[in-house]
């Protein structure tokens, strides 16, 4: 069922969603950008619905809702320990289609890769619902036509905010239903992106032989100097999971404290750094290598569905060397039809 | 050529003489380097009517146009009312019928009434530069009334942020762009990019501390460049809403004793410098006994010694909570940080080729 409500009553009634729910969505931090007086928008706790940017795609996204950059796993004193409680309120989680889709794909990672639920994941995800954010269109980074996920139906709720202020939602989820007893019913079905001026091309690396060959092609070296290895790119990626923990001692008790996972990224000189301080993918390329084939190749072919990447163009925007990812997958394409090719001549 | 001119009064209407007789360049005021690209119509209309048809950037970021005979002089005056008018008055808020802050009438076609306040140069600032930290421009023209016109010296450089490209460290008043940097550590994944950035670019008071795995932070030594913010990729550092200054004082080059300024105040906010610069008429008066000489401010620092001139510059001034302020200044190189650069050897930067 759909329904519409003037701006007075949408406030209302997201009072009362608060009241049973926690509500995060896209909020603008003013001046708080990676340059002076820029702003950035990042999802946080909203007191209300006009905190929501909803006319400009948010600098990071909705996954650290689900997986934040920081949490406690569990308390320790001396042989005791006890796990966090983590979140036990029901959640409405603001997103659009490309932010639901990656939950799919981070799902996998966290509880089916391998036969192993990981359970701090897990139980925050079942707090969440969604509620799609309607695109009204898609800015110069988004591909997401390219990569199928521009549409979603795994949503509790849809909304729109129209240009008089008038809010439009399409509830699907019975728990949200009495919510709108009250309100006007309306036409209304979510629409979603259907073209972007952004378009890729996906490399189709047909065998191993081909696939070590673009791992040796010299594409990757142009990194070196281009990429400074900041991780940027996979903070703002709605798909990547990569994480570290660590164990903080409080004060100065070593006995007394917590595990921390923090988010981490393969981009990061050391990501590669193993046990008696050997390190793999010492290069910028070598790692922009390795995400660029975890994500449009590896990913793939463990779980066979999609690849792992939902064209939100966020580490594009939030590149501080202008490396476009859509250039990089072009790049490969050309390097694998290159490779093909030599391997098509020395045949005959 | 055989004309009596008055050089001092063509220098006073902004008219500079050349090595050729009766021959003159004209500086135009520019506060903070940047004006509307329609004025450039004017400067070519003036080179080419009146100059030698060329042009020079003023090193204090004056429109400067040379080959102008004495005899034209009144005639480009009342062609640049509009400019003047447009510029100072509208632009800057500067009451032209004031010298010094005492009233004196203003013909506008007469030109500029004082070249005594130098023009305020800034570089282009956070309008356009990754590294800025402010607007300079538009705080050059907050202050451009503050000191324009009025027959008393004073070179005031702006910059954006503690590189001091536009070398704030080299004249009367220079006014740093800064930062106060919020750190939230539960957006740090510890990656400790901040930190180099910190030690390659700035002064080294950011660690990753291994135990913990986030930033241990030496606040005192900050000095507010926000270069953490620039290179964090989760947003961890953010800088705080208030805009904040550096003042240093009495830099200068000349013949005599060129010297770099020093830090008169830290982490001003825009109203304790405005308020403080509110004061420079009435210091220079006190200093050269109500009389205006040809002498910069540095020099009128010297001589009143920088006690007497902090008591008159912050005379009626209530400085913001943050704000820290030079109890005396020693005259040397500058160091934002003692002995910043005594550290370990390893770290110390090579010279020459280098074994691969």
């Amino acid at each position: 069922m759909s329904y519409v409500l003037s701006s007075e009553r949408a406030d209302a009634l997201f009072s009362e969603l608060k009241k049973q729910y926690r509500i995060f969505a896209p909020k603008r931090f003013k001046a708080q950008g990676r340059y002076s007086d820029t702003d950035i928008i990042r999802y946080a706790e909203a007191a209300s619905l006009e905190e929501i940017v909803f006319d400009e795609k948010s600098d990071y996204p909705a996954k650290e809702v689900i997986s934040p950059i920081q949490q406690a796993l569990f308390f320790f004193t001396e042989d005791e320990y006890r796990a966090s409680k983590g979140n036990t309120r029901p959640i409405l989680l603001f997103a659009r289609p490309c932010d639901i889709n990656s939950q799919h794909i981070q799902a996998k990672i966290y509880a089916g890769n391998g036969g192993y639920v990981d359970m701090y994941y897990e139980r925050m995800r079942e707090t969440v619902k969604f509620v799609l954010m309607e695109c009204p269109s898609s800015d110069d980074t988004c591909f997401c036509v390219s990569m199928g996920t521009n549409k979603t139906d795994d949503y509790a709720m849809a909304i729109r905010v129209d240009n008089d202020g008038s809010v439009k939602f399409k509830v699907c989820d019975e728990a949200l239903k009495p919510f709108f007893s009250q309100s006007t019913v309306a036409e209304y079905e979510p629409k979603f992106v259907k073209e972007n001026e952004t378009k890729v091309t996906l490399p189709d690396i047909p065998n191993k032989e081909v696939l070590g060959k673009l791992k040796e092609h010299p594409m990757w070296k142009e990194y070196n100097g281009r990429c400074i290895s900041c991780g940027a790119c996979t903070i703002a990626c709605s798909t990547c999971t990569c994480f570290t923990t660590k164990d903080i001692a409080y004060g100065d008790n070593p006995e007394v404290g917590e595990r921390r996972r923090v988010t981490s990224s393969c981009q990061i000189d050391g990501f590669s750094t193993v046990a008696g301080g050997a390190s793999y993918r010492n290069t910028a390329g070598d790692r922009m290598r390795f995400k660029m084939l975890h994500k449009f190749h590896d990913y793939k072919a463990r779980f066979g569905d999609s690849h792992m990447c939902v064209g939100c163009g966020r580490c594009i925007h939030r590149c501080p060397e202008f490396i476009t990812i859509t250039n990089a997958l072009n790049k490969m394409c050309n390097a694998v039809e290159e490779i093909k090719a030599e391997k098509g001549g020395a045949e005959k | 050529m055989n004309r009596d001119i008055n050089i001092k009064k063509t220098r006073l209407n902004c008219f500079r003489q050349s090595k050729v007789p009766g021959v003159f360049m004209l500086q135009m005021r520019v506060p903070g380097g940047m004006v509307d690209a329609k004025y450039l119509e004017m400067i070519e209309h003036i080179s080419k009517t009146w100059g030698d048809g060329n042009f020079h950037f003023g090193t204090r970021q004056t429109f400067d146009i040379c080959g102008i005979k004495y005899d034209s002089i009144p005639q480009v005056n009342e062609y640049i009312e509009d400019y003047i008018c447009g510029v100072d008055a509208e632009l800057c808020n500067v009451d032209m019928n004031k010298i010094a802050g005492e009233p004196r009438e203003w013909d506008p076609k007469s030109g500029y009434p004082t070249i005594g306040a130098r023009n305020i140069t800034a570089c282009i600032g956070n309008y356009h530069c990754i590294c800025g930290n402010i607007n300079t421009f538009e705080l050059a023209r907050k202050i451009e009334n503050l000191i324009f016109p009025s027959h008393y010296h004073i070179k005031i450089n702006i910059v954006g942020c503690p590189n001091d490209c536009n070398k704030a460290h080299l004249c009367d008043f220079g006014i740093i762009g800064c930062a106060k940097i919020e750190y939230h550590p539960e957006r740090c994944v510890g990656c400790g990019l901040c930190a180099k950035k910190c030690e390659h670019g700035a002064t080294r008071v950011l660690s990753l501390n291994p135990k913990t795995g986030k930033i241990d932070k030496d606040p005192c030594c900050c000095v507010g460049c926000a270069e953490c913010v620039k290179a964090c990729p989760t947003s961890a550092w953010t800088r705080e809403p208030t805009d904040f200054y550096k003042v240093i004082i009495g830099g200068r080059t000349g013949r005599q004793t060129p010297r770099l300024g020093k830090m008169f105040l830290n982490w001003a906010t825009e109203e304790t410098v405005l308020s403080v610069l509110a004061n420079w008429q009435k210091f220079s008066a006190w200093v050269m006994d109500y009389k205006p000489e040809y002498l910069h401010g540095g020099h009128l620092i010297d001589r009143a010694g920088y006690k007497k001139f902090k008591e008159i510059m912050l005379d009626g001034v209530t400085l913001n909570p943050e704000c820290l302020v030079a109890e005396d200044v020693f005259w040397a190189e500058t160091e934002y940080r003692s002995n910043y650069n005594v550290k370990p050897l390893e770290t110390h930067h090579a010279a020459g080729p280098q074994k691969a």
